[in-house]
């Protein structure tokens, strides 16, 4: 998958390490909230909307429009642009 | 007066062992919040500054996490953007201030509820806690405003600040190619921003005419500082070939799975599109932002009473001019009380925190002002609302636009409730936006109408003819519900889902 977000130089990231999304590893920086470790790994659609079956992503940034939402650790409904990336964090979301 | 009812008491009674006191609560670290904790502390007051995100700052002051600047000595200045630099130095000149004996930051940490007695209802990773507080700063901001279109909802497609935050805050661009829509002097600093961290902007879509647009830009005179600053933006803008398509709206985002493409439109003076003007634009990534909203959902759990707006078309909470609300003890400032912009945000800060220590029996001089004669600092706070406030008309949205948004686009993303469902129940009563929670569940989902309640009542209002102050603010609810299965209680905002696990298990 190409990313189209990219990381920009201006910033010196974080200590690197593996998360997985759908059991697929993917690299993350400490620091970094999932939203932003998806989106830099290629991931734009983070679920399906609950009553159709569109794709949604990340829209507000700021934890307000809770389209966001993916399962990390078994816990479902996270806000990824809220909650931190950590080692090993098991992401799922639903492909398109 | 609290909308919590006796049963979420229980809840939180089973669940918390003790209760903290704190004499000054501020809430929100935004450059109101944190202006408001240092003015308080160096008064000699104890304060707790509550924040949900990481890292104080707030929206604008957005400031990367510790784990990004530990490695090497922090940003890398060479590979800058100028853009950014200042916002960056600005930003952590004020945040110095909060190293202060006397402030409590508590960050991860979200305020789900508060009564006019000024206890806080809190949740924060490491569990729920409660906070009774003597005096309370609300300094909550405000969200973005915007106007939907088809194919809005599709990945790529985002706010502008959700843009800007990645970019500040986690160093990353969102698209490779970024088209931004709305209107007023955030989408061109926005612009040149993402511009200077490496993307290429495909377009500006901005709503007002070139001559209204600038109109405005020249009530700017008397501020030479910002003058300066938005003709350096556009010169960037111009010098970078970014096309900015004036008096222009974006009509449908185009792509399956996620944008590929917009269709934009000119407008006639009322936000109409014409029909034939319509132009093809490929993109990566879409961004709007219709200018912001108060974000008054804890003073309005707190029984404060609220206005209406009308520089802005928002409703904000009311204050009196030493920033007290309409309930004694508690405080506004920053964006929650009006929009206003930084600057703004920053002397109502000082202002609340003066006020506040004050009532508390602390009479230090804070800032250099005395707080028993705050005029110089009132003087300058009017100062700075007017020319605000003179800027106004760069935000304004058009009503028309609203009339133009075809009825099957989805107006409320959590529920997907369309436009057209929205005039059917105006139009058969629901002239109110609480009306229209009946009809079509209208700020009933996740984000319990912060995105669509503001666009809702402007569809109302334009079918119906009636005005927005009329068509009134959804009542702010508790963020906590019970969870359809299982019975368990759990707060509605996904991120704190945790407390219902500790208290069903309690
Ligand atoms: C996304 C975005 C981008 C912006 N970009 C610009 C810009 O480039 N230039 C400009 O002049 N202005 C910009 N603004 C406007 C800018 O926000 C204001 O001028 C200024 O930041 C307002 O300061 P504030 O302290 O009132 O609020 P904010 O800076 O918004 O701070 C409010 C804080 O309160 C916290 N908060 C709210 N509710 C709770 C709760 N229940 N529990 C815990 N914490 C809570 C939030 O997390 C936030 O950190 C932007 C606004 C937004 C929303
Ligand atoms: S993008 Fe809006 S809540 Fe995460």
């Amino acid at each position: 998958m190409t990313a189209l977000s990219k990381c920009v130089p201006t910033l010196e990231r974080g200590v690197p390490f593996t998360i997985t999304v759908n059991g697929q590893a993917i690299e993350a920086y400490a620091g970094e909230s999932i939203a932003t470790a998806l989106l830099a790994a290629g991931h734009r659609a983070f679920r399906k909307s609950d009553a159709g079956d569109a794709p949604r992503g990340l829209f507000c940034g700021m934890g307000i429009c809770f389209d966001c939402l993916v399962t990390v650790d078994g816990l479902p409904n996270q806000r990824a642009c809220m909650t931190e990336a950590r080692e090993g964090s098991d992401v799922r979301v639903s492909e398109t | 007066m609290s909308l919590v009812s006796s049963r979420h008491r229980t809840i939180a009674r089973l669940h918390y062992r003790t209760m903290n006191t704190t004499e000054i609560a501020v809430i929100g670290a935004g450059p109101a919040g944190i202006a408001a904790a240092v003015t308080t502390a160096e008064a000699g007051a104890h304060v707790t500054l509550i924040d949900e995100n990481p890292r104080p700052g707030g929206q604008y002051y957005k400031q990367p996490p510790f784990a990004f600047d530990t490695r090497t000595e922090r940003w890398r200045q060479r590979s800058l953007p100028l853009s950014l630099a200042e916002n960056i130095q600005h930003g952590r000149e004020l945040l110095a201030g909060l190293n202060h004996s006397r402030i409590t930051v508590r960050p991860n940490t979200l305020v789900w509820n508060i009564t006019a007695d000024r206890v806080l209802d809190l949740f924060a990773p490491e569990g729920g806690s409660r906070v009774q507080a003597k005096r309370v700063i609300v300094a909550s901001g405000a969200y973005e405003r915007v106007v939907p279109f088809g194919g809005w909802t599709l990945p790529g497609v985002t706010t502008v600040g959700a843009a800007q935050l990645l970019l500040k805050g986690q160093g990353l661009l969102l698209g490779q190619k970024i088209l931004l829509c709305g209107t007023g002097p955030l989408l061109q600093l926005a612009a040149a921003q993402l511009l200077d961290a490496g993307a290429e902007i495909a377009a500006i879509v901005e709503l007002h005419s070139r001559t209204e647009f600038l109109g405005q830009g020249l009530k700017l005179l008397g501020q030479w500082g910002k003058l300066g600053q938005g003709m350096a933006q556009q010169k960037r803008l111009v010098e970078a070939g970014v096309p900015i398509k004036y008096g222009s709206i974006v009509v449908e985002a185009l792509g399956e799975n996620q944008i590929e493409g917009a269709v934009i439109a000119k407008v006639d003076s009322n936000g109409h599109p014409l029909a034939g003007t319509e132009e093809k634009i490929y993109t990566d990534t879409l961004c709007i932002n219709f200018g912001f909203v108060p974000a008054t959902e804890l003073t309005r759990l707190a029984g404060c009473e609220q206005y209406f707006d009308s520089h802005f078309d928002a409703f904000a909470t009311k204050t009196n001019d030493e920033l007290e609300t309409s309930v004694r003890g508690i405080f506004a400032a920053g964006e929650v009380r009006g929009i206003g912009g930084v600057e703004v945000a920053l002397l109502e800060g000082k202002l609340a925190g003066n006020a506040a220590a004050r009532q508390l029996g602390y009479a230090a001089k804070a800032n250099g002002h005395d707080p028993s004669t705050s005029q110089p600092l009132q003087r300058e706070w009017q100062k700075a609302r007017a020319a605000f406030e003179s800027l106004s008309g760069m935000f304004a949205v058009k009503r028309d636009l609203f009339q133009s948004i075809a009825d099957d686009v989805i107006v409320c993303r959590c529920e997907e409730v369309t436009a057209g469902a929205r005039r059917d129940a105006a139009r058969a009563g629901a002239q109110q936006l609480n009306a229209l929670k009946a009809w079509n569940r209208c700020g009933m989902g996740r984000c319990q109408g912060r995105v669509c309640g503001p666009i809702a009542a402007q569809i109302i209002a334009s079918e119906t003819g009636a005005n927005l102050e009329l068509v009134g603010m959804l009542t702010a609810r508790v963020a906590m519900t019970k969870c359809a299965c299982g019975g368990a209680w759990r707060i509605n905002w996904s991120s704190v889902s945790q407390i219902a696990r500790v208290c069903s298990t309690s």
